[in-house]
């Protein structure tokens, strides 16, 4: 269950409010016409999928209906941060070395997922 | 490898039980195999039973970092079907679901196939066109299916609520006779043990941590337990397949969600074939212990983390209580996560890679248990001769960028 | 002034004219209760309801001007004028919800189109696709409690604030616009649904009903 903070509202809100919308800083190619097949399959289909800190999109579909992005932990679920679009992520994963949450649960969880 | 049988069963009870052999051994890593399959999984297992059965290739590893089956094998609702659109997904789930009608026999190890029908549900016309175009679809494939209407689906599952009144009135459904559950853990030991008794070590708590590679070339894995040689490594990750393909230096277009499920306490048999909505959205079966086994959607997150939030499963809860009134006082007793390994088209990757000799096997996101002969049979083939079988062949994860896609969203509609 | 179209949706008045709940009334009535109830619920129909959008600083000299409220810049902020009629309500960084006495809505919203002039902004009159339900009584914040996702906790939820959020899995704003009085803004699609789940709710409140 995620309780998020949203930016936009500037409070923490049920995550009932809102909607995940995939990798977040995705960048269209400036000239589509220009790619090769190769850069324009990586840009539609391709997503970092990491095991670890993730930056993602979600919306505040039921509140302000605002995109904004969300640094987040894949294992252990926690929100490192969140911030406005067109603002950079303060944490990643090379700022942040293994959290000391993920290896708690992964440790909990016997097997690692 | 000690069969089993009726007569078995007797003569053991002489001597209590004491003295069955155990299912598989628990080798001591070699230094080199001719052929590692990473995942212990059903995939995998079923991979490296057909590679030592069919196809010759004995000297083979699989290494699995948990238990046998502990990744998403056991941890599905277990329905089986192969009534997919596309002629490719078509053949690659018939494929599979001709290997289960004789899975039992072939492994000497009951899987518990039972061919109890899977009906998908139409709430509204275009839902009642899509029906229709798959069925029409899949018997032009030799794949059995009909198509209901609110009459014959309530003649099949009296209990549910067929009639006008429902927010989503049920108007018809795709029937497959042919489809139904297995046993999942069943599955994933009966190969377990027909590979081992063919000779390959399966070896379990043991992490691959990385990839042996030279000049574009794989020559084999490291692990938590040394590192292990081979020309030839199949992964078969399931929701870890980018952790891996990153250690090969390469992107999948594969997102890993959290996928749950539920169990109820047990209770009488009063369910006897399986129910799927694509429309209201969750689907139920009755496990032969009683408990009702209750799915619905993937939580739109990325997750590594095998659970999921409480709004899915209230989501889930409400589609089930939707179509069976009846349900609304049963309790649930379990729920849990998996890691599913989501593709962009629904379908799955079976395919070379840009590294020589490491192939993998993934994709299968929310829908794969009812794959797992067919899946490891032909990736067994492909890799023992190092090229892939026709009915993987259009799964490359070269599609996305050709732009050959196999999009089975419809079939594939609520992840089961 | 701007070149938009706009349009008086209340030209004739001999047209009959029904609230969203109309229909749920004569389905589901309007259940009466005597002293002992703890709930009252009364709907405030056919306000004027206007979106307006675009930027803070331009919008609130112009909401200043012509309806001598001042824009509220803060996140959940909810405002009114003196009389209570007339409210402000931020509903994102660029959105407010101005409602008003049912008929002031298109003199305001051609006032402040003038006002606004060239500038940057959006104006929708949205009076026909939602409703205003008011509760009160003692009961009010324990129904809300079983209904919305939000805390309604009065250390969260002070006078003054205002916020969209899930109410039994619909979108509704809800405000809080007096100590006693709580505030439902129901879109026209959901009021039905809305209105029964707060009958079903509020029966053990034997609530009353004000249409
Ligand atoms: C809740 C749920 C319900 C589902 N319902 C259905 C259904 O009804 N019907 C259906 O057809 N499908 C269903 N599925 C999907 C199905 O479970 C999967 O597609 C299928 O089981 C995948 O099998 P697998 O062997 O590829 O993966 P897994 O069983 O997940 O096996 C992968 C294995 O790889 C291991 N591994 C990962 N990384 C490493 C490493 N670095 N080193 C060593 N080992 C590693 C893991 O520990 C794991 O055991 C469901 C899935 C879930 C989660
Ligand atoms: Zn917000």
């Amino acid at each position: 269950m995620f309780y998020i903070y949203c930016p936009y509202c500037g409070e923490h809100r049920e995550e009932e409010e809102f909607h995940p919308k995939g990798q977040a800083h995705i960048e269209r190619p400036k000239e589509p016409e220009a790619c090769s097949d190769e850069e324009w399959g990586d840009y539609l289909f391709f997503r970092d999928n990491p095991r670890g800190v993730h930056h993602e999109m979600w919306v505040h579909a039921v509140g302000c209906r605002k995109f904004f992005n969300v640094t987040r932990h894949t294992v252990s679920y926690e929100i490192l941060e969140t911030y406005k679009m067109g603002e950079q992520p303060s944490i990643t994963a090379d700022s942040q070395g293994p959290s000391r949450e993920a290896a708690a649960v992964s440790q909990k969880e016997g097997v690692r997922a | 490898m000690q069969r089993y049988s009726g007569f078995g069963l007797v003569k053991h009870a002489l001597s209590h039980h004491e003295n069955w052999e155990r299912q598989w051994r628990n080798p001591t890593p070699k230094k080199q195999y001719d052929v590692i399959i990473v995942g212990g999984g059903g995939h995998g297992l079923a991979t490296a039973y057909y590679l030592a059965k069919e196809f010759g290739v004995k000297n083979v590893a699989v290494i699995e970092k948990g238990w046998l089956g502990g990744g998403n094998t056991a941890r599905n609702t277990t329905i089986v079907r192969s009534n997919y659109l596309w002629d490719e997904a078509a053949a690659l789930y018939e494929h599979a679901m001709k290997l289960w009608e004789g899975l039992s026999q072939d492994l000497n190890y009951n899987v518990m196939f039972s061919q109890r029908g899977v009906l998908n549900l139409g709430h509204t016309l275009q839902d009642m066109r899509d029906i229709q175009r798959r069925v029409n679809a899949n018997r032009l494939n030799g794949i059995d299916g009909e198509v209901l209407d609110a009459k014959g689906v309530q003649e099949l599952v009296p209990i549910m609520d067929c009639s006008k009144n429902a927010r989503y009135p049920v108007m018809g459904a795709s029937w497959q006779p042919r489809a139904g559950v297995a046993r999942h853990d069943a599955v994933a030991w009966g190969y377990a043990r027909g590979a081992d008794a063919h000779g390959v070590d399966i070896l379990q708590q043991t992490e691959v941590t990385g990839f042996k590679i030279r000049d574009g070339q794989i020559y084999g894995v490291h692990t938590n337990r040394g590192d292990i040689e081979a020309k030839t490594v199949g992964c078969v990750a399931a929701g870890n397949s980018s952790v891996l393909a990153k250690m090969g230096g390469f992107n999948l277009p594969l997102e890993s969600h959290p996928l749950q499920a539920l169990v109820s306490e047990p209770i009488k048999p009063i369910l006897d074939t399986v129910v799927m909505s694509n429309h209201v959205h969750g689907y139920i079966s009755q496990s032969d212990k009683g408990d009702l086994v209750i799915g619905a959607g993937i939580d739109g997150y990325n997750g590594y983390g095998q659970r999921g939030s409480y709004p899915t499963v209230e989501h889930t809860l409400q589609a089930i209580v939707e179509m069976f009134p009846i349900f609304s006082r049963v309790r649930m007793n379990r729920q849990w996560g998996g890691i599913v390994d989501t593709c962009p088209d629904a379908c799955p990757i079976i395919s070379k890679t840009p590294v020589k000799g490491l192939y993998f096997n993934c994709g299968w996101g929310t829908g794969g248990f009812k794959a797992t002969p067919g899946s490891g049979h032909v990736f067994a083939a492909s890799l023992a001769k190092g090229e892939m079988h026709p009915i993987a062949e259009p799964f490359s994860m070269f599609r996305f960028h050709s732009g050959a896609l196999i999009d089975e969203h419809g079939a594939a509609g609520v992840a089961h | 002034m701007s070149n938009a179209a706009t349009f008086d949706t209340r030209t004739d008045t001999a047209i009959p004219v029904e609230s969203p709940l109309a229909y749920s009334y004569r389905h589901s009535g309007a259940p009466r209760a005597g002293s002992s109830s703890r709930l009252q619920l009364r709907e405030r129909a056919m306000l004027g309801h206007l979106i307006l959008r675009g930027g803070a600083i331009v919008l609130d000299e112009a909401v200043r001007d012509v309806l001598g409220i001042s824009l509220p810049g803060q996140p959940q902020a909810l405002v009114q004028d003196a009389s209570g009629e007339r409210s402000i309500q931020w509903l994102s960084p660029d959105e407010w919800l101005v409602i008003v006495p049912g008929g002031e809505e298109f003199p305001l919203e051609t006032q402040l189109r003038e006002r606004l002039g060239d500038a940057h902004f959006a104006i929708s009159d949205v009076s026909g696709g939602q409703t205003l339900l008011e509760l009160s009584g003692e009961a009010a914040r324990e129904l809300l409690m079983k209904t919305v996702v939000y805390d309604v906790h009065p250390s969260n939820f002070p006078v003054g604030k205002g916020v969209t959020t899930v109410f039994a899995k619909a979108t509704t704003i809800l405000r809080r616009p007096s100590e006693e009085r709580w505030e439902l803004v129901v879109r026209r699609s959901f009021a039905d649904y809305c209105y029964r789940w707060l009958l079903d709710a509020a029966a053990e409140y034997d609530v009353n009903v004000q249409p």
